[in-house]
């Protein structure tokens, strides 16, 4: 802070002196009456050097917040206090490995349990249950050596046998897991010694571990396991206290976490607040301390100029697509979906509905996660060559259609609109349909009954819908389908970064979707609570390493 | 009595047994599948399935009604999808602050309506009178949730006296929970005190009219014993109807305010079992509601008869 001050008196008093020396030379030139013009570009001068020293400051403010969090995440964390956490979304039951939805997972994975492998911030796959893993040449044999001395919060003892159990419960033919397929891959699993799993694959899988880093595949006790959903044990640094429908979910500290310098908090609850206003009067009512997915991105500055809070802007992992049907009329036809690409300004979109907040898009990939190619200047905005594109497609003069927007999602209606009024300028006149989100799943998701609708998809790692002609947005592409599979089977990193690249190639080259923008993890909190994940490269509110500064 | 009580018992069978027809066939084509909204878009048909046999899902319509009717008359509570616990359970909870809530809006309404509806009467067409009409209209043309999101922008976020919302629980901080509920409950009640005042005014101003009260005058009782002690009583089973219509309502739940204060109560578990598709907890707590103005309009009745001996419950 000091040093800053000090560069900007210094800059001050420089660009001070300067000036002085100018007028004097210009009340000597003017004393002689010669010449006006000099005098002229005598301040030109100056007003250039002015602006120089703004440059200047600005980027001594720059490197003065640069400081200020490289010194946050240098500081000694400080123990205890509580967290109260406000999230949106109330989970249907707690038990991940019984469901996919991402509102579970943002509440317990890895603050009440934990898988054998964890996402760290960078989106990096580190050590989670398992301390280290290898992997055999030919890719279809995982050794994992599992972490020793850790123990469920009913006090069992997590090791190999407990893992195994786990993972072959998922697969089960009777599973309720939401992804079977994660563990149906695995052909037999054997426990040599007490802390070593070897996991031997039917065929290579290279998001094995990406799947087993997923909320679907935490570990949970084989004795009391079975009230999962109401009241969750897992290993993670947080008990599961209390569950207050409608309103909260309470954890307190788990004294006997394995790693005994985590986590810094006594207690935190999640607190499910859905209106976006009252998000943000709770925050500066001080009833909640964070917010983990500010609803109402226009509020962000107005809570940013508030000394009392600060906000985070990340990455997250979640898409937002206009999800486009490719087997209804006209959009089957590959010229109209690129037509309506070059239509969509998506700075634009962002700036309008996400307040400036997110990321430019081009394909079905998160810019965070591993082997992204970016596909966002595939498509420049360009009104003239849409329509161009939708003349040569044979509709010179636009046509009619209705985009179906789930109104549980204020990005989707706001979106929406935007863009009809985008593609309106080629002549594509949108009916905005608002529906509820129960009927959304019904009729557009199952029945595939849509033209046009909009979403988040919030799973990392997910571009393997696009190898499924039944899904809701039915692409069809026998060339994705080969790339997708070469992508799985890929032996070595250079190969997966080549396969994955040349997916997201494809689907951004047939304008399969509407690639709109990535969702900001933004976050608004107070300006006390240290350590924050600014980037959600997983889908978790991770409070493990979180502290407050006092 | 006791004739008047049967038949009102045997209405409100017959009313809860087609209003359970109704919702139940409602909720059945209504689209929307509970075990998707659970699981989550990216879920495999197979485990649809395997969720969908375990809720049941899989039944004929009469076999799930008579399933839902069988438990009903048991007394045994359904498992909501949702929250993995009896709905009689969640109810009750929510009950806890729907009823409180409720209660404590009408008390608002009442304290605020009656000293000015009799104000404005007995003012007629004077500058008093003038501006309490002014502020019902306005307070009848106020929106209850935005009249709440500028309650909590005063007291909440400005002057910090109260918290935005939340419900802390009865029996971990009482005070505190009484906090809670004041400003929401200000909030509903002096919306619904707008009507009771224009309505207690112009009840009053027909009441004042009548020949009796012209005789009490007359008889040279006091102006005070007139209003409070002859006319008021007579004027207020107009106001008693509307009161109970009132509160049937607010017990069903004040879903909006409820969900701008994030209060844990009936209408928003309502709300969002809707959104979830949560169809055990919807079916019951719409029984609930159904049989709750049915209550308080008995309840109304018997009030009528009280106030008035002149009615018979017949």
């Amino acid at each position: 802070m000091t040093k800053r001050s000090l560069g900007k008196i210094f800059l001050l008093s420089f660009i001070f002196i300067l000036s002085a020396l100018l007028i004097l030379s210009c009340e000597k030139s003017t004393e002689t009456g010669r010449d006006a013009e000099k005098l002229n570009k005598l301040t030109e001068q100056v007003e250039k050097l002015t602006e120089k020293v703004d440059q200047l400051s600005k980027q001594v403010d720059e490197m003065g917040r640069k400081l200020e969090k490289f010194s946050e995440t240098m500081a000694a964390p400080q123990r205890g206090g509580s967290l109260v956490l406000c999230v949106g979304d109330e989970p249907p039951g707690l038990d991940p490995t019984a469901s996919a939805s991402a509102a579970i997972d943002r509440v317990v994975y890895a603050n009440i349990m934990e898988g054998l492998i964890k996402v760290d911030r960078n989106g990096k796959f580190v050590p989670g249950l398992a301390a280290k893993w290898d992997v055999s040449p030919d890719g279809k044999v995982y050794t994992f050596q599992l972490r020793q001395g850790v123990k469920f919060h009913n006090g069992e003892i997590f090791n190999a046998r407990v893992a195994r159990w786990n993972l072959e419960r998922g697969a089960a033919a009777d599973t309720k897991n939401a992804h079977p397929e994660f563990f149906r891959v695995i052909e037999k699993i054997e426990t040599p010694y007490d802390y070593t799993l070897v996991v031997t694959l039917k065929d290579v899988d290279a998001l094995f571990i990406v799947h087993m880093a997923e909320g679907d595949a935490v570990m949970l006790p084989m004795k009391g396991y079975e009230n999962t959903a109401a009241a969750p044990i897992g290993t993670g640094p947080f008990k599961f206290a209390k569950w207050t429908r409608g309103d909260s979910v309470g954890m307190v500290r788990n004294e006997k976490y394995w790693n005994p310098a985590l986590p810094y908090l006594d207690k935190v609850t999640y607190r499910f607040i859905k209106d976006p206003s009252a998000q943000v009067a709770a925050l500066k009512a001080g009833d909640v301390d964070i917010i983990g997915w500010l609803f109402a991105p226009e509020l962000a500055a107005d809570i940013a100029i508030d000394k009392r809070f600060k906000v985070l802007s990340g990455a997250s992992t979640s898409e937002v697509i206009m999800s486009t049907n490719n087997k209804a009329k006209p959009f089957d036809n590959k010229l109209v979906r690129q037509a309506i690409a070059y239509a969509i300004d998506r700075q634009t979109v962002i700036d309008l509905v996400m307040a400036g907040y997110g990321t430019v898009i081009g394909s079905h990939w998160p810019p965070v996660t591993p082997y992204y190619k970016k596909m966002s200047d595939r498509f420049p905005f360009n009104p003239q060559k849409a329509k161009e594109l939708l003349a040569q497609a044979g509709y010179p003069s636009g046509f009619e259609a209705t985009i179906k927007l789930p109104a549980i999602y204020p990005y989707s209606q706001r979106a929406g609109e935007v863009i009809a009024d985008m593609l309106g300028q080629i002549g594509i006149k949108l009916k905005i349909e608002i529906v509820e989100w129960g009927f959304w799943l019904d009729r557009i998701f199952k029945q595939k009954d849509f033209e046009l609708s909009m979403i988040g998809h919030a799973e990392a790692w997910d571009i393997g819908i696009y190898a499924n002609p039944n899904y809701y947005f039915q692409y069809d592409s026998q060339e994705f389908r080969e790339a997708y599979a070469k992508a799985l089977k890929a032996p070595n990193e250079a190969e997966k970064a080549k396969w994955f690249g040349r997916c997201q190639e494809i689907i951004a080259e047939d304008a399969v979707n509407g690639f709109l923008f990535l969702s900001p993890a933004l976050s608004a909190m107070k300006v006390e609570l240290m350590n924050w994940w600014e980037n959600y490269p997983t889908i978790a509110l991770d409070c493990t390493e979180v502290w407050w500064k006092r | 009595m006791i004739r008047y009580l049967i038949k009102k018992l045997i209405t409100l069978l017959i009313l809860l047994g087609l209003v359970s027809i109704t919702v139940f066939a409602v909720l059945f084509v209504l689209p929307g599948d509970p075990a998707q909204i659970i699981l989550g878009i990216n879920a495999t048909p197979e485990s649809l399935a395997t969720l969908r046999a375990e809720l049941g899902l899989d039944k004929s319509f009469m076999g799930q009604y008579a399933h839902w009717m069988g438990n009903l008359l048991l007394g045994q509570s359904q498992q909501s999808i949702h929250y993995k616990m009896p709905v009689y359970e969640l109810i009750r909870d929510s009950l806890a602050v729907t009823g409180p809530l409720a209660l404590l809006a009408m008390l608002f309404a009442l304290a605020i309506s009656l000293p000015f509806g009799i104000y404005a009467a007995r003012h007629q067409n004077q500058a008093g009178d003038v501006v309490v009409m002014v502020c019902t209209q306005l307070g009848l043309a106020t929106p209850e949730f935005w009249f709440g999101i500028l309650l909590t922008l005063l007291f909440s976020v400005q002057l910090g006296w109260f918290s935005a919302g939340g419900f802390p629980g009865w029996s971990t901080d009482c005070w505190g929970s009484l906090k809670a509920l004041l400003l929401p409950a200000f909030a509903l009640g002096v919306i619904r005190a707008s009507i009771l005042t224009r309505l207690t005014r112009s009840s009053m101003l027909e009441v004042l009219s009548e020949d009796y009260v012209r005789t009490a005058r007359a008889k040279g009782l006091k102006e005070r014993t007139v209003v409070y002690g002859h006319a008021l009583r007579n004027a207020l089973a107009p106001v008693l109807t509307i009161m109970g219509l009132q509160l049937g309502q607010l017990l069903a739940g004040a879903i909006i305010i409820e969900n701008v204060f994030f209060l844990p109560g009936l209408g928003r578990l309502v709300f969002n079992a809707i959104g979830q598709r949560d169809l055990p907890v919807v079916r019951d707590i719409v029984l609930f509601m159904a049989a709750a103005v049915v209550v308080v309009n008995f309840l109304v009745d018997i009030a009528y008869a009280v106030i008035d001996p002149r009615i018979q419950l017949e």
